[in-house]
């Protein structure tokens, strides 16, 4: 069987057939899903997730992990919000000036972790607080309402199903294709990940290495956030504080090793797209919203079995 | 005694935190040193109703930590100790609310949960070979997510008052009863891990997996069992809260207990790594933890800025041990790795 064969070792396939035979089966069993409107709400929920996921998915590739994810995208979102609302900085200002402080957050982990060897885990886990600690603290929990008009429309406007906020997304997916394809230190990454000695023996800076994949982590994280004040109106403290399961979901179930070494943007991509679809086709049939949560979790641990048996049957393991 | 207790290996970074007992006297002085400060800026923070209050969720706290320390000895973590320690709340609450059993058969019958979801997390993790951390977080959500489907995220408020009754009883007028049982629940760890083969086991499979299969240690059961001890003693914290509060609230632990059960243990001198419990060092670290949340709270600083604290907390502490063992490395061989 080669071509089954070959459609095993292509680690999205599953995930692309899951997406179509789901929107296949919503799209028969509710008439509301393949309205214009439906699937713009379905791609503008899909555009923070899908950065989310990839500010992840880079700290997996070089075999680290990112808890402050989340935290990092509160405080770049209650600074961005804060240095338009409180400071007057323009939007122009304003986005490279969070994405840089989202980097810079970053490179502290990166910092921290690549120094002194300790694992990354705790490192971001202490991080991840402090960073909470100074958002809750700048803001006492409440957040800034009054945003550019200009920020708020590139947040909801659209063009048919097609919304503006898509735009950013896209722009990155493509440079982080190219990036791991097609540079050197996409690739240095990716061989740090996949065994650091070896990386070491042929003269890549490990200790580079994990520091640039920290700071793009924080600037992703960044990119995300600003999207989610776009897409909310308003910079919300909150923003961030359920992303944890999310951004290690994506890369996932997306087929990245969690060993470091290898990740999948198009698979990433594909399991946000699946996610997506789940929390749409769960708020269309008037599902209980908490089984997302139950099912997002089960998603994993089935991904995680699936990837097992995948390397397993395929010889790769 | 030297509490930090470890199979004796050879291994030099398997160093406990600032190098054992002395680490732990470091951090005692270091809480005494906040109690100092706390108690000169707010009088009220020795007052015997703040002190009360302060022993009943240092209880929590320090079962929390235990909770997480038992899995970090085998090496592993478990992310989802909020989650089971929630499950257990609302179980209980189901159990002696809903069927109307006895206070002890539904303490019980929520211990047994918290085991039972700790099994699926153990075996989960020695049947698939991933990483204990992508399985629990999974697991994390799974339990929350159940958890909620099922209860609909109602409160259980009409649990019988004697519960409510136990939580507010203090002994001596300012110790909480929570806080003996927490203590004795240390006392059991300790016997656990320095006196029964089963705890040897333990650490010597965190210590190094291979050469304790190799020396006959049932690696994947202890792991199993480590999982199940950590799932009844996220239970045993939930089941405190719900004394605490005299009703099963689903808000309680969820993610909010993460930080918490990592800082006790690795504040006081758990590794990461495995193969080494720190019983005393963790309470220690839990009561670090539960002073400055209770000193900022009586100086009105604020729940805002505790989460701030507690991150460089846990960075200063790591950072503190990291350099630490390499000083001592390179003082004792000469040169580093």
């Amino acid at each position: 069987m080669p071509f089954l064969r070959r459609l095993l070792i292509v680690e999205w396939s599953g995930l692309a057939v899951a997406i179509v035979l789901g929107s296949v089966l919503l799209a028969v069993l509710t008439p509301n899903f393949m309205t214009e409107y439906n699937i713009y709400v379905m791609l503008r929920s899909f555009c923070v997730g899908l950065l989310v996921g990839f500010a992840q998915m880079v700290t997996l590739g070089v075999g680290q992990m990112n808890i402050s994810v989340g935290a990092i995208g509160g405080l770049v979102a209650i600074s961005f919000g804060g240095m338009m609302e409180a400071l007057g900085v323009p939007l122009v200002l304003a986005v490279p000036l969070a994405i840089a402080i989202g980097a810079l957050c970053g490179l502290i982990n990166g910092v921290l972790t690549a120094r002194t060897g300790i694992n990354g885990f705790i490192i971001t886990l202490a991080t991840a607080s402090a960073f909470t600690g100074i958002n809750l603290g700048i803001t006492e929990a409440i957040p800034f309402y009054n945003m550019p008009a200009a920020l708020v429309a590139f947040g909801d406007e659209r063009f048919f199903a097609f919304p503006y906020l898509l735009i950013a997304p896209i722009i990155v997916t493509a440079l982080l294709m190219l990036f791991f394809a097609r540079t050197v230190p996409g690739r240095q990454l990716l061989a740090v990940g996949g065994n650091p000695h070896a990386a070491d023996l042929s003269g890549i800076s490990r200790e580079r290495t994990i520091v640039l994949a920290h700071v793009l982590s924080g600037g992703l994280a960044a990119i995300a956030a600003v999207l989610a004040v776009a897409q909310l109106g308003s910079a919300q403290p909150s923003i961030g504080a359920d992303w944890l399961l999310l951004s290690f979901a994506a890369p996932i179930i997306g087929g990245a090793a969690l060993t470091g070494g290898y990740v999948s943007v198009v698979g990433t991509t594909l399991a946000v797209i699946l996610i997506a679809l789940i929390e749409n086709g769960m708020v269309l049939a008037n599902v209980d919203p908490y089984w997302v949560q139950f099912l997002l979790g089960a998603l994993i641990l089935a991904a995680v079995w699936l990837n097992r048996w995948r390397a397993v049957k395929t010889g790769t393991d | 005694m030297s509490e930090t207790t470890g199979p004796a290996s050879p291994v030099r970074n398997r160093r406990p935190f600032l190098g054992g007992a002395s680490g732990q006297v470091g951090l005692l002085a270091i809480v005494a040193i906040f109690w100092f400060i706390f108690s000169t800026l707010a009088p009220g923070f020795l007052s015997s109703f703040n002190l009360y209050a302060l022993g009943r969720s240092l209880a929590v706290d320090i079962v929390i930590g235990f909770s997480q320390m038992v899995v970090l000895a085998t090496g592993g973590m478990n992310l989802a100790v909020g989650s089971i320690g929630v499950c257990a709340v609302m179980a209980a609450g189901f159990l002696l609310q809903d069927l109307g059993l006895p206070i002890s058969v539904g303490f019980a019958g929520a211990l047994l949960l918290g085991g039972a979801l700790g099994w699926l997390n153990g075996f989960a993790i020695v049947k698939t070979g991933v990483n204990a951390f992508i399985i629990t977080l999974a697991s994390a959500s799974l339990f929350l997510g159940a958890m909620l489907i099922l209860t609909k995220a109602v409160p259980y408020n009409g649990l019988p008052p004697e519960i409510g009754a136990f939580g507010r009883a203090r002994l001596f007028g300012i110790v909480s009863p929570l806080l003996i049982i927490a203590i004795a629940i240390g006392a059991a760890l300790v016997v656990l891990y320095r006196f029964t083969a089963l705890g040897r086991q333990i650490l010597a499979a965190g210590a190094n997996p291979r050469a304790a299969a190799m020396s006959g240690v049932p690696v994947d059961r202890v792991i199993v069992i480590s999982h199940v001890l950590s799932g009844m003693l996220a239970a045993a914290a939930g089941l405190m809260v719900v004394t605490r509060l005299g009703a099963a609230m689903p808000a309680t632990g969820g993610e909010e207990w993460l930080l918490p059960s990592f800082l006790g243990p690795v504040l006081g001198g758990t590794l990461l790594s495995g193969g080494s419990v720190a019983v005393i060092g963790t309470m220690i670290g839990a009561a670090l933890v539960t002073t400055i949340r209770s000193g900022l709270l009586v100086l009105q600083i604020g729940n805002f800025w505790l989460q701030l604290f507690l991150g460089l907390i846990l960075l200063f502490a790591v950072l503190v041990d990291r350099y630490r063992s390499v000083y001592a490395e390179r003082r004792s061989v000469g040169v580093k790795s």
